[in-house]
């Protein structure tokens, strides 16, 4: 009762790395869903809205309070009993309210991966088939990709120009992905 | 703390009501039909009460038939009252009925009786030009209710009647939720038949009566030992009429003295709401409606979210919809006004009766408005 009194996690993010609009209010039940998600893939920040009933307040609220903290993987997995159970219990009858959360939770993770999938992609060709410029400014060396996320990927090299590369890998991802990616790189 | 505001499914019973129905649960327990004077004599009591209801909607007592409620004067409208006179098959009545003339003109519909269906203008108010296009020379009755259930709007009964009568047709109207608010008269507004149902203003539950026009007789639709003239036959439910006899008694009372005030608190409750919920508006809001029915839309807000948050405030309201199969299907009578079905699934209906006080009203008007915003802050369409 309290969670649907005073759910937690409401709102949007700002730039979330994940989101999701789910159901439709013509049915009488909709919610979308924010996430944000670390370098370690755990989910730092989520914030959801929903037009729905008192179990559909409650239940998402309780989900994100569940979600917050995990690893995509592990939030993937939050089964339907540990929302009731964390609730402090569920009427069967309002199962299927909670059952909508689940589905913005998930589809939120997907759009998350869905967009660094695209990230990784055209990061891997960039290093795989290097313009004439990058080449130079790596000298000898070779880039090795440590973390993707989708506006934000984590490089490292042996050695050339630090500040040139990141500019140039930055420029090349944006004109590919059409948004801005951050390099970062050490 | 208990604000009772959903008279419109079902009345406190007045307590003049219970007193009068007291007996006849009692020592005075005989059957009228029985030839002892301990049971016939109880027979004067029935007829008190077919005077009291006949007076009520204008009628003769001996138009008056009881029923077991509102469903039961529906159903055998419907399936007696169609060409009752003429035997013709066609059945006529509006998008915007109960379930009690829709589901039963669907059923009827299926035993091979051509159905129209009457569409409602944006105000909520059945469509005469609709009407006119849909009767016909086969078409055997019209029904067409009073005042609709959710919205409140009190429909054109008497020109929808003289529509019918030009074709041939009976008409019938579902009245249970005007008979006890606002004045009813079955002959100025030309109507062969009528239903009313006792809960609906401040009497028993499962009493109710059908109002079948002097000259007009529907085959038997309760066969058993002739009461009622032979068309509905069954045990009086003595208690339970006598108890629809006080209680349309004091409806007559509350329509000349009572109502004005009801719609003030109405309007009270109204103009607080708009005013302290932004994006509310009222369906039908420009129509005729009755004094104690408004039905509030709040923009991006889930209506039962609200009836959660309102009733663990102690106050008793309802929505078009219920969130129990998984899937919710909004009013169709807000949908066929032309609202959209999102903002169909935001309704909130308020019905007020001689019982609701002032303060029932303040007190809702400073608990409502911050549940809303409450609610229009956690939702994506607000």
């Amino acid at each position: 009762m309290d969670h649907f009194m005073n759910p937690r996690n409401v709102g949007g993010l700002e730039n979330p790395d994940g989101h999701s609009e789910v159901g439709s209010p013509q049915c009488g039940d909709a919610m979308t869903l924010d996430i944000q998600v670390d370098n370690n893939d755990i989910i730092s920040d989520i914030r959801f809205q929903t037009f729905g009933c008192a179990g559909a307040i409650a239940s998402a609220s309780a989900l994100t309070e569940l979600a917050k903290g995990k690893t995509l993987v592990e939030a993937r997995k939050i089964k339907n009993s540990e929302v009731a159970a964390y609730l402090g219990g569920m009427p069967p009858e309002k199962y299927h309210c909670s059952v909508m959360g689940h589905e913005a939770l998930t589809e939120a993770i997907d759009n998350f991966t869905t967009l660094r999938d695209e990230t990784r992609k055209h990061l891997e060709a960039i290093v795989s088939d290097m313009p004439v410029e990058l080449e130079r400014a790596l000298g000898n060396s070779t880039i090795t990709i440590e973390h993707v996320h989708p506006w934000k990927v984590h490089i490292s090299h042996m050695n050339g120009d630090t500040r040139k590369i990141k500019e140039i890998l930055e420029k090349e991802l944006h004109n590919r992905l059409g948004n801005l990616v951050e390099v970062k790189i050490g | 703390m208990k604000i009772y505001l959903d008279n419109n499914a079902t009345t406190r019973m007045a307590p003049e009501v219970l007193d009068a129905m007291m007996p006849f649960l009692n020592d005075q327990y005989g059957n009228p039909s029985s030839f002892h004077t301990f049971g016939s004599s109880l027979m004067e009591h029935i007829e008190i009460a077919r005077q009291q209801v006949a007076d009520l909607i204008g009628a003769f007592p001996s138009e008056i038939i009881f029923t077991s409620g509102g469903t039961e004067s529906d159903n055998t409208a419907l399936f007696y009252g169609i060409g009752a006179d003429s035997g013709k098959p066609g059945l006529v009545t509006s998008v915007v009925e109960h379930p009690a003339i829709l589901e039963t003109a669907g059923h009827i519909e299926q035993t091979g009786h051509p159905l129209g269906l009457v569409s409602v203008k944006s105000t909520g108010s059945v469509n005469l030009n609709s009407l006119e296009e849909l009767v016909n020379p086969n078409t055997g009755l019209v029904s067409i209710m009073k005042a609709n259930n959710e919205t409140g709007v009190i429909m054109p009964v008497k020109e929808a009647a003289e529509i019918a009568h030009k074709a041939g047709a009976l008409f019938h109207t579902d009245a249970v939720q005007a008979v006890g608010k606002i004045p009813v008269d079955v002959k100025a507004e030309g109507i062969d038949l009528l239903s009313l149902s006792a809960h609906k203003f401040h009497g028993p539950k499962g009493v109710g009566a059908l109002y079948v026009r002097e000259g007009l007789k529907l085959n038997p639709f309760m066969h058993g030992g002739h009461q009622e003239k032979g068309m509905r036959s069954g045990t009086y439910n003595i208690a339970g009429i006598v108890g629809l006899g006080k209680a349309a008694e004091m409806g007559n009372c509350f329509i000349a003295e009572e109502a004005l005030k009801t719609a003030s608190l109405l309007e009270k409750l109204e103009t607080g709401i708009l005013k302290g919920c932004s994006g509310a508006f009222i369906a039908g809001a420009s129509a005729e409606r009755l004094p104690n029915t408004s039905t509030v839309l709040f923009k991006g807000v889930e209506s039962e979210a609200v009836l959660t948050l309102i009733d663990l405030a102690g106050i008793c309201v309802s929505s078009g919809s219920a969130c129990s199969t998984g899937s919710k299907d909004p009013s169709y009578v807000l949908t066929s006004m032309g609202i959209s079905a999102t903002d169909a699934n935001t309704a909130i209906r308020f019905s007020l009766s001689m019982y609701t006080s002032d303060q029932d009203i303040d007190y809702v008007l400073e608990v409502l408005p911050p549940i809303v915003e409450k609610l229009r802050k956690i939702s994506p369409y607000a």
